[in-house]
């Protein structure tokens, strides 16, 4: 039995690009649906797509590359989860959504989201080492939110950066091992994302979604999506945060026997090897 | 002292962060561990943080102080030479 996770936004793209057929098929794809150049990392002409949008689109690009070699290599999942942004890859892979309606679903709501970020300023923050409450204090103080729950001691904030850049200072004061903070356009995974529902729905009603041929556990209630639930999922999650670690421990009762990370870094991987550990399943 | 750690310490990387298919050996002991060379990132770091802390009883107490101990092997066994009650 073997299991594909796909995983959130990179932040930066690979350093090194691919050159196969597959690569191209994907980069075409880009070009067509998005204004995307997957190569240069950068919008076509006449395609105002933000730096956030660019990552967000080569991130689910990259997950569908990847997906692709794995399946060309003879990898069949029994199951698949995701992680934030990594739900329009897994939709794909699941045979529920076409490659195309990935790249441009998210070509589309990132750009939606990105108008955000015109009219106020805002951070995700990461502090590490600490456990939840004295994150998720931090994050009340200060007017921001957990938005991923990734393990007992990796939580990402979102929030206006004034807000982040307090609720960090507040980790560091109280033992983190490390916080950094990171702008984006949109407090993604946090209640402020109901701002943009109504045009969120509008976009995802657009396309036409079949039933996973692949059961998809989602990230905040674990639970399998179907052809029903999935277009309020891809607006509900976006106020929702990611509960990563439930996703794993859900996924691992499962009884699988192997394990792929679809996508660009290996930052599921990670968390799973540190929520592993603690759990001793390893 | 500490360069009799370092076999030990390449070990405990190789085991915290469950780096399939690599030895000891061929860890270079004087690269950087961050960024290039092994390429780890802060996840990893907190997980040798646990790791040496386990391993050693020694403790990193923040990413400051973290910058210079993960510098390499050698500076991570050092750090543990000095520090190990």
């Amino acid at each position: 039995m073997t299991i594909w996770l796909f995983p959130g936004q990179p932040l930066q793209p690979e350093q090194a690009t691919p050159d196969d057929a597959d690569f191209h098929a994907l980069a075409d794809l880009c070009r067509a649906y998005c204004g995307y150049d997957l190569i240069t990392y950068k919008p076509l002409a006449g395609h105002p797509l933000s730096h956030h949008t660019c990552l967000q689109i080569y991130g689910v690009a990259m997950s569908l590359y990847r997906a692709r070699k794995l399946r060309n290599a003879g990898s069949v999942p029994s199951l698949i989860s995701e992680h934030s942004l990594g739900i329009y890859a897994a939709l794909a892979a699941s045979g529920s959504i076409a490659e195309q309606d990935a790249l441009e679903l998210v070509s589309r709501i990132g750009s939606c989201m990105s108008q955000m970020g015109a009219v106020e300023e805002y951070s995700l923050g990461c502090p590490i080492g600490l456990p939840i409450d004295p994150v998720e204090a931090a994050a009340r103080n200060n007017g921001v939110f957990v938005a991923n729950y990734n393990t007992s001691r990796h939580f990402l904030l979102a929030g206006s950066k004034q807000g982040i850049e307090a609720a960090l200072a507040e980790c560091q004061a109280a033992g983190a091992f490390s916080v950094s903070s990171f702008p984006c356009e949109a407090p993604l995974h946090t209640p402020l994302m109901a701002e943009v529902r109504d045009d969120l729905a509008a976009i995802v009603a657009e396309y036409h979604i079949a039933e996973p041929q692949v059961p998809l556990i989602e990230s905040f209630g674990q639970t399998c999506l179907t052809a029903a639930t999935i277009p309020a999922f891809l607006v509900d999650e976006l106020q929702q945060p990611v509960y990563w670690e439930r996703t794993w421990k859900a996924v691992r009762a499962t009884g699988f026997s192997r394990c792929r990370e679809v996508g660009s870094g290996q930052a599921l991987t990670k968390f799973n090897r540190w929520i592993d550990s603690e759990a001793g399943t390893l | 002292m500490s360069d009799e750690l370092i076999p030990k310490v390449k070990q405990m990387i190789i085991d915290a962060l469950r780096i399939d298919g690599m030895e000891a050996d061929e860890i270079d002991s004087d690269a950087p561990l961050f960024g290039e060379g092994l390429g780890l990132d802060s996840i990893d770091a907190l997980q040798l943080v646990v790791a040496m802390e386990k391993d050693f009883g020694v403790v990193v107490p923040d990413a400051a102080t973290g910058t210079k101990v993960f510098a390499s092997v050698r500076a991570m066994a050092a750090y543990i030479a000095e520090n190990q009650k």
